[in-house]
């Protein structure tokens, strides 16, 4: 299946979550959700879609953020601000998004996980001083929240500043030593955890254009040997989003597309992001495409107004 | 969803016992005032069963069936009932199929709720450690049993929550917010892997249900609930979601470096009970672990389910004969000193 197909397909498949008033649903004939939209927002983009369609979702993105610049999954879970980085890549070239992008910028770079002192005995580890960002405030900095704020600071020029260098020591520093990359934890009791594509995807996504190859070729190497058999959306999504920050984006990658989408007869319709990052990983494949993760490495560094 | 407290007693209550139970509870509840949570509170009974299952091809749903009526769960209790199973699902690794709960462990509890008259059974889970629950459930094997079985499987971890006040007060959080599928069913079954745990001692039935927490608003790894404390979580979330049955995958479990990094432990045991703390103290002590030295059983006592030994009754194999000591790490401290005296 060739990239103009995939966009095709792409587009119906996403234009089937998209609401009258702008954003997407998470499935199908579902209500709005603000990591679904931003998610189906870059792929819609990456697809070359509706312009009207995506300048609507921004500004329903806009009106779901919160005074200090997040935004959140609930309202109940005001720390769930998560979303706060997909937001950022979202508003990316949108003039009416300009001041919430701001707002949301000031908010990542006020704002950091839980960090502390590793004792001697501690069961971990990782140095738990350098700073990233977490899921849900009040908790540690992980490793895809943390590639996700990279990307989004780096979108916006800031790939110099203190905060974005700290976080890419913090990722390195998080690498598992034969290679790849897991939610976060790298020895617990002496033992060497299991490396995971998806979180691998992101981490490299995160570092590309940041650090040399050779700093993260043990997980170059893991994912090049682990996206073959990739059969769900979320790990093949970002392991070929990964492989194409470093230029490995892998000759059966479309076949490999293809299976994924075919394997929905399996798993049932994939959701939003799900199938979003499915598509940017595959097109990210095309050198024409615009995913935000080619942009990120464009960008000139611009001070924080 | 409906809970055991929803249904209609069976017992023949009289006026006279409730005017008597009235007062008995008036005193307690005065004297409560000046005594510590907990004093008065009248011993619990609860009710397990252990059968032996030495591997994973034997007639799993005749041997559920046949525990279930043992504990007194008939086909009119669940006829018509919606099922939810939720499996422990944490990660996948080469070799290492003793991580999850066993997919024809799943199918055999599906058969034996349907053939016992339920009126559909989904297994759902939210994985801790990976964002890409999908791959988990194909990785696991599950995703074969499941599509062959037509049964639907949902990943909670980002299903839009509802909210429930914490009625366990163990951490600071006022409310919990479960996975809005949990509305449209009748009964949610946890179905653990016997495993130890290298922060808790041992993680069971109570410990499974840290998958139920939406990640979407707790993080990964369930982060906010580690931060709450770990042991304080489980047992908030055991009180607000009062789950109605558990089954215990101990035909394989994990000993050593537990949940993930262990060694595989043939017990060859399927342990079962409508009561939580009751089930996962009867697999401590087919573990070798007293329960009392894992912090989160040892506060339940009593409150949630009873964990003496007195206190449950046995039924099917008695806990002596199918008992093995799982490997403890003296490393680890939640580990340290727990083993059965």
């Amino acid at each position: 299946m060739g990239f103009s197909s995939l966009r095709t397909l792409g587009s119906a498949a996403l234009l089937r979550r998209a609401l009258p008033g702008g954003g997407f649903s998470s499935r199908p004939n579902g209500q709005f959700q603000v990591d679904s939209t931003a998610w189906g927002i870059l792929a819609v983009k990456a697809i070359g879609g509706s312009e009207d369609l995506l300048d609507r979702s921004q500004r329903v993105v806009m009106r779901e953020q919160r005074q200090d610049g997040r935004l959140c999954m609930s309202n109940s879970h005001p720390d769930s601000y998560w979303p706060t980085p997909l937001a950022i890549l979202a508003w990316h070239d949108s003039q009416p998004c300009r001041d919430a992008q701001q707002r949301a910028l000031r908010f990542l770079l006020n704002t950091t996980g839980v960090h502390f002192p590793r004792e001697s005995d501690a069961p971990s580890a990782h140095d738990s001083l350098l700073k990233g960002w977490p899921w849900v405030g009040g908790t540690h900095s992980w490793v895809e929240p943390t590639a996700l704020c990279i990307m989004a600071l780096r979108s916006a020029g800031h790939g110099q500043h203190e905060r974005v260098q700290e976080a890419v020591r913090m990722l390195l520093n998080r690498q598992l030593p034969h290679g790849g990359w897991n939610y976060g934890n790298t020895f617990v009791f002496g033992k060497e955890l299991h490396p995971m594509p998806e979180s691998t995807g992101a981490a490299l996504a995160g570092l590309a254009g940041s650090v040399d190859r050779d700093a993260v070729l043990p997980s170059l190497h893991y994912l090049q040997s682990e996206a073959t058999r990739l059969q769900t959306p979320i790990s093949l999504g970002w392991s070929l989003i990964g492989l194409a920050c470093w230029d490995l984006w892998p000759l059966t990658g479309s076949a490999l597309v293809e299976r994924c989408l075919a394997n929905q007869s399996r798993y049932g319709d994939y959701d939003t992001t799900a199938l979003s990052l499915l598509y940017l990983g595959a097109l990210s494949g095309d050198k024409a495409a615009r995913t935000p993760f080619q942009i990120v490495a464009r960008q000139p560094t611009v001070a924080i107004e | 969803m409906t809970n055991r407290q929803d249904q209609p007693s069976t017992s023949g209550i009289t006026r006279r016992d409730v005017l008597k139970a009235s007062g008995v509870g008036l005193m307690l509840g005065i004297s409560s005032l000046f005594l510590p949570r907990g004093y008065l509170r009248l011993p619990q009974q609860a009710q397990t069963f252990v059968s032996n299952v030495d591997h994973y091809q034997r007639e799993i749903a005749e041997i559920l069936m046949r525990g279930m009526t043992e504990l007194g769960i008939s086909r009119q209790e669940l006829r018509g009932k919606r099922i939810l199973l939720k499996p422990n699902l944490v990660e996948t690794a080469s070799g290492a199929p003793h991580i999850n709960t066993h997919p024809l462990v799943l199918r055999g509890a599906i058969e034996a709720f349907l053939r016992m008259g339920a009126a559909t059974v989904m297994v759902a889970e939210g994985p801790g450690h990976r964002r890409d629950t999908l791959a988990v459930y194909e990785e696991s094997g599950l995703a074969d049993v499941l599509t062959e079985d037509g049964i639907t499987f949902h990943d909670l971890n980002y299903i839009t929550g509802y909210e429930l006040p914490n009625t366990g007060g163990q951490t600071t959080m006022k409310t919990l917010t479960f996975p809005g599928l949990f509305q449209e069913v009748d009964w949610i079954v946890s179905m653990a892997k016997m495993k130890t745990h290298h922060w808790t001692g041992a993680t069971l039935s109570m410990k499974n249900l840290f998958g139920v927490m939406p990640g979407m608003y707790y993080g990964w790894p369930k982060n906010v609930l580690h931060k709450m404390g770990i042991q304080n979580s489980i047992l908030d979330i055991n009180a607000t979601l009062k789950p109605h049955f558990a089954i215990v995958d101990g035909i394989i479990g994990m000993e050593g470096d537990g949940p993930i990094m262990g060694s595989p432990k043939q017990v060859g045991v399927l342990v079962m009970g409508r009561n939580l703390p009751a089930v996962d103290a009867t697999c401590c002590r087919i573990m070798g672990i007293d329960p009392y030295k894992v912090s989160y059983l040892e506060r339940a006592d009593n409150w949630l389910g009873p964990i003496r030994e007195g206190a449950i009754e046995q039924r099917g194999e008695t806990i002596a004969s199918v008992q093995t000591n799982f490997e403890l790490i003296d490393t680890i401290p939640a580990q340290q000193g727990i083993r059965l005296g």
